[in-house]
């Protein structure tokens, strides 16, 4: 256990190095110049010297190894620069949005898990009922919805002809209901078709047989052997929407003007707001890596098997 | 009636397209008797065993004829009734004893459950009687073997295990579905030996297995199974001294042959490693 959690920061380290370099080469390419579109909104007509100016204040006449170099001295130090955009410390906007959005995710995956365990197991419990059947079609609807069509029709719903809550307050609870909703449909509906195809695969193992000819109850085989060995591939999946929802709620955002870091990264990727970019898409990356050691570490724990054979595989 | 265990006119079906795979099987299992049931892969062995506790997906098969244990017809009994009988009055024992187990739950786990599925007795007795059980199979370090997960232990000491538990609330039947064909010679031969002793106790024992020597060293009566049908029964002497049917005597030689092939193999294979 110890050695997976050292190898895993080791990754962690390559991975991070990786998408830093990565998102600084994808935005360099990029044929907007920075200092133009930051000299636009400062001035109606921009001097070419004026733009010239604003390339040396910006640092963005070096080379781009040292930019890259000067931004990872920065980062060491925990500075990730002053966003172009709002002239505030990166860090410090990111702080301010992140919470909005984890916030978001979270209830999001809550609303998730409360109706994937119980819709799984009856389904593979029961399989080639009416309600299987109903299940089904539901979950094909709810992954091929896309989200702001989703999130327009629930909007309609709540706020013209169902107004049981406010919909548009950020800040609290209530504000929040219809935009993880809106991220929920379609995440519960692949987690759902995922755990009731595991569930009946690990049903049919020779193990559940024999549990049952010991004589073993039904709900003990189920609820204490059968779920558990489903559980893995599950936490590897939610543990992957973690991220993935991060990054997909700019649409929701949007929709339910959420001052999220979806939006917050969208709105600095069209002003090539390049310092916010970056700090976005690495910690970003960094709730990735993490959220996907977790699932390897919880993994581990639910299934010794896992552990020997990276074990084994890694020496 | 000294009959533990009356299968009569047993008829197992595929629901879906009605096809049948076990026709009108019967046969009766005395107290202290043992019957081998032996046929090729797909003869319809493993199902008639599963039938009989009936483990059998009702989505999938249909089981038509007659089951009495002691008299009590099997194929009428409530789900209630039948999860008290089984591993309880009759004990199964695994093809595949790797499979068999949770490989997420510790063999302790997997003990103490079997023993409180059947008795009202606090989790801690449960543990320790499940530790007396394993130290009755002669395993080494009960205590830590407790404490370990399937996948750290070999098939002979899993299939060790699976007997522990076969024979954990004393039975008066054992299924023993195919029991040495995953194991190698040495844990084969003890797992015979067992078998013989559990006989011997008086515990009335169904071997299904492919192999005629196995079925010649533990049982008295033998069924000949080929495509879902009884096509030969006697004793055992009188099946190996006079079989009556051609395919009978086809399976026999191939065991012949396979003897052969199997001893030529392993010469071989001693000349390579050397």
């Amino acid at each position: 256990m110890v050695s997976m959690i050292r190898r895993r920061l080791t990754g962690l380290a390559v991975v991070l190095f990786g998408v830093t370099l990565l998102s600084f080469l994808l935005a360099s390419i990029s044929p907007v110049d920075p200092a133009e579109a930051y000299a636009l909104r400062v001035t109606q007509q921009p001097t070419p010297e004026q733009i010239a100016a604003i390339r040396v204040e910006l640092g963005l006449h070096l080379p781009l190894h040292q930019q890259y170099f000067r931004w990872v001295g920065n980062l060491l130090q925990g500075d990730l620069g002053i966003s172009y955009l709002t002239k505030k410390p990166v860090l410090s906007d990111i702080a301010e949005k992140l919470p909005v959005t984890l916030q978001l995710v979270g209830l999001a995956l809550v609303w998730v898990a409360l109706v994937t365990v119980p819709i799984g197991i009856l389904t593979a419990l029961k399989p080639g009922t009416l309600f299987d059947q109903a299940v089904r079609w539901a979950t094909i609807l709810g992954i091929s919805l896309p989200s702001f069509w989703l999130g327009f029709l629930l909007l309609l719903l709540f706020t013209l002809i169902l107004p049981v809550f406010q919909v548009v307050n950020a800040g609290t609870l209530g504000s929040l209901i219809l935009p993880s909703l809106t991220l929920a449909v379609p995440a519960a509906s692949a987690f759902i078709r995922l755990f009731r195809a595991t569930l009946l695969s690990n049903l049919n193992k020779d193990y559940v047989v024999y549990a049952r000819a010991r004589g073993i109850r039904q709900s003990r085989i189920v609820w204490v052997h059968v779920v558990k060995n489903s559980l893995p591939p599950l936490i590897t999946l939610f543990c992957q929407y973690v991220g993935l929802l991060v990054t997909g709620s700019a649409v929701v955002e949007s929709l339910f003007s959420l001052p999220g870091i979806g939006m917050h990264l969208v709105n600095a990727s069209m002003a090539r707001d390049l310092p916010t970019v970056n700090g976005c898409v690495l910690v970003i990356a960094l709730i990735f890596v993490l959220t996907r050691t977790a699932a390897e570490l919880i993994n581990a724990r639910l299934n010794p098997k896992l552990t020997d054979k990276e074990e084994r595989l890694y020496g | 009636m000294s009959e533990l265990l009356q299968v009569e006119s047993l008829c197992i079906g595929l629901k879906q397209t009605g096809k049948p795979i076990v026709k009108q099987v019967s046969f009766a299992l005395r107290k202290g008797a043992a019957l081998a049931v032996v046929g090729e892969s797909g003869s319809g062995k493993t199902l008639t065993c599963k039938a009989i506790l009936r483990l059998l997906h009702d989505r999938t098969f249909t089981v038509s004829g007659s089951i009495r244990y002691r008299g009590q017809e099997l194929l009428a009994a409530s789900e209630r009734d039948m999860r008290a009988l089984r591993g309880n009055r009759i004990a199964m024992i695994v093809q595949h004893p790797m499979m068999a187990f949770d490989p997420t739950a510790t063999i302790g786990t997997q003990i103490t459950e079997t023993i409180m599925a059947h008795r009202r007795i606090s989790k801690r007795d449960a543990y320790s009687s499940g530790v007396r059980a394993l130290e009755r199979m002669n395993l080494p370090r009960c205590e830590q073997l407790m404490n370990s997960y399937p996948s750290e232990l070999s098939g002979g000491m899993l299939q060790r295990i699976v007997i522990a538990l076969a024979i954990i609330h004393e039975p008066d039947v054992i299924i023993a579905d195919e029991p040495t064909t995953a194991l190698d010679v040495r844990n084969q031969s003890m797992v015979l030996q067992e078998l013989k002793q559990l006989k011997q106790s008086g515990i009335g024992l169904l071997l299904v297995t492919h192999d005629f020597g196995v079925a010649a060293g533990l049982a008295d009566e033998m069924l000949v199974m080929r495509e879902g049908e009884v096509i030969e029964r006697g004793t055992v002497h009188d099946v190996f001294a006079a079989p009556r049917e051609a395919y009978t005597k086809e399976l026999l030689e191939a065991r012949i042959l396979m003897r052969k092939e199997d001893r030529h193999d392993r010469d071989e294979g001693c000349i390579q490693t050397v």
